[in-house]
């Protein structure tokens, strides 16, 4: 060890009021606390799902068998990474604490809203990983199905059958198994997890467990798949009279609608997603994510540890 | 006259209850300087505010009233940190990380990176024994261990001020030993350390200076030696001395209308003689 001799120069550089570098290493070090507590194991759980539902669907044509794995994979993708966002993002500040490790971290020269920004970060990597891996597990497990109802159907038209015939059998089933709507309809899988790791961050700033995080962010989560219905009702009942548009903003405000990430009903029934629909809910999603991630920022700056 | 490495000036904190109109004072008026290179006692029982003082020494915690300065800089600001390493009171790393993933973590918060970073995580394992212990993951590690790699990472950025909590607290006497080694090692490079414990003894031989807190008051403060000398009596060791030397003296001390108060053979400390009997 050096000696700290006033004389010679620090080894660490100057200091830099925002440091990417900083958040970088607690947003890495996040991810690889979640990965060593074995979370992807759940992973097998989605893919037992997936295999599962594709062998007892062989009794329905193959536009319904299509249309049921697709339903049952992003369902199960959309619950999968909500779960994992909420249950990973909601232990993590209260263990930091709980555990002193927050104390050794912010004794470090560690601004509070690189702390906030690497964990959710640490989070998100974790959801954007998981993502992909169940909807290359969604996609091969789509793949085997087409593989199979291929062979099935060229085997009832028999050798009769004209290359056109065959040729039209194999496109006609193809375009009902991957279609480019399944893209945005993952992304917005993806986004609907994030908004909730961001929100879930927030009430974990102010909740005194992880037990109220979770069952607050539980809660806010069906409250917000459900205040578009509410809403609707409501309106049609009460009028929009100016009391309740605002009570109704101040909902809104406070619950994100997260009806308006499902797109997978419009993926089932064959309905191409507009881009424009689909950027406004990436949009809205980041919004919301950033948004959360400030109002945690303002909580977290204030609070004495 | 160089700038103190802790100046706190009439630092006060108030907490508040919640749900209650009524408030908890937890340091009161506080002002204390500890300059560079000193190793600093901050004594207290529990509740006396010593943590609370840390923590704002830290940045941890706002205070209510008062201001607190590290090398000259507003300790509430994150850059006065650079000039400091922290070890809580048993601390808890990540488990799954091992003791250099442990130090190279740290040393990135710090803005360390490369080939700087890899060799001064091995120079400190290397300092705090534990580099035969680099690769094996922290939640395997003993308490002794535990404080040690505490001690490393707070070390990691070269700080010019060290602040440990309970530095020993549940350690083995050899661990113990050890630490207080370090300390001492590090007082003797001229870092500045300011350390709360209850082990009196322990303070006793690291500490240039203690400040002693009661009920978030500052009630004594000054040089360890000045504090705990007792001005009018002296102490004689002798070795190898002959009864009638000892009589001698004896004599002559009741001519002098001087007054003997206590003639004993001195003790090892029960710390030395455990150390001699387990590392024999």
């Amino acid at each position: 060890m050096s000696a700290s001799n006033p004389a010679t120069l620090p080894i660490h550089p100057p200091h830099k009021a925002f440091s990417p570098a900083r958040i970088l290493a607690i947003g890495a070090n996040t991810l690889l606390e979640l990965v060593r507590l074995k979370v992807f194991y759940f992973l097998l759980i989605f893919g037992l799902v997936l295999i599962g539902s594709s062998i007892f669907m062989i009794n329905f044509s193959f536009q319904e068998q299509f249309q049921m794995l697709k339903d049952i994979s992003l369902g199960a993708m959309s619950i999968f990474t909500w779960l994992l966002a909420v249950l990973a993002t909601a232990m993590l500040l209260p263990k930091d604490i709980e555990d002193r490790t927050l104390y050794t971290i912010l004794a470090k020269p560690v601004p509070r809203f690189e702390y906030l920004i690497g964990k959710l970060l640490g989070v998100l990597a974790l959801v954007l990983i998981s993502t992909l891996v169940m909807a290359g597990l969604f996609a091969v497990v789509l793949y085997a199905r087409q593989e199979i109802v291929i062979a099935e159907s060229l085997a009832q038209a028999g050798r009769e059958a004209t290359p056109e015939q065959v040729q039209e059998i194999v496109r006609g089933i193809k375009a009902s198994t991957f279609t480019w709507s399944l893209v945005p309809a993952i992304i917005a899988v993806y986004l609907k997890a994030a908004l909730c790791a961001s929100l879930t961050l927030l009430i974990s700033t102010f909740a005194s467990s992880w037990i109220f995080t979770i069952v607050t962010s539980v809660a806010v989560y069906f409250i917000g798949n459900i205040q578009s219905i509410a809403r609707d009702y409501w309106l049609a009942e009460n009028g929009g009279t100016a009391l309740t548009k605002v009570f109704l903003a101040l909902v809104s405000l406070l619950f994100p609608d997260l009806q308006l990430f499902n797109l997978v009903d419009d993926i089932v029934a064959g309905n191409a997603i507009a881009t424009g629909i689909f950027l406004k809910t990436a949009g809205l999603g980041c919004v919301y994510v950033v948004v959360y991630l400030f109002l945690a920022y303002f909580v977290f700056a204030k609070k004495e540890l | 006259m160089s700038t103190p490495a802790i100046s706190i000036r009439n630092l006060t904190k108030v907490f508040p209850i919640p749900f209650k109109r009524e408030r908890v004072t937890a340091v009161h008026d506080l002002s204390l300087t500890v300059e560079p290179g000193q190793v600093y006692g901050l004594l207290g029982p529990n509740g006396s505010g010593k943590s609370t003082t840390m923590k704002i020494v830290l940045g941890l915690v706002p205070a209510s009233a008062g201001t607190t300065e590290i090398f000259g800089r507003d300790s509430s600001l994150v850059e006065s940190r650079e000039e400091v390493g922290f070890l809580p009171e048993n601390p808890y790393f990540y488990k799954y990380l091992t003791g250099e993933e442990t130090l190279r973590f740290f040393g990135k918060l710090c803005g360390l990176s490369g080939p700087k970073l890899r060799d001064r995580a091995r120079d400190l394992l290397k300092l705090v024994g534990l580099e035969n212990a680099a690769d094996r993951r922290i939640g395997g590690y003993s308490k002794g261990m535990l404080q040690r790699i505490g001690l490393a990472q707070a070390l990691i950025q070269e700080p010019r001020l060290l602040v440990l909590d309970e530095p020993t607290a549940g350690v083995d006497p050899a661990g113990s030993r050890e630490i207080k080694d370090l300390i001492l090692e590090f007082k003797s490079r001229g870092i500045t350390i300011l350390l709360c414990s209850h082990l009196l003894g322990q303070v006793q031989e690291i500490c240039d200076r203690v400040g002693i807190l009661h009920k978030g008051r500052l009630v004594r403060e000054g040089k360890l030696h000045d504090l705990i000398s007792v001005e009018n009596q002296t102490q004689l060791i002798l070795e190898n001395a002959s009864p009638e030397l000892l009589a001698r003296i004896e004599a002559e001390i009741n001519c002098s209308g001087a007054r003997l108060l206590e003639k004993a053979k001195p003790q090892t400390t029960l710390e030395r003689y455990f150390l001699e009997v387990t590392q024999s």
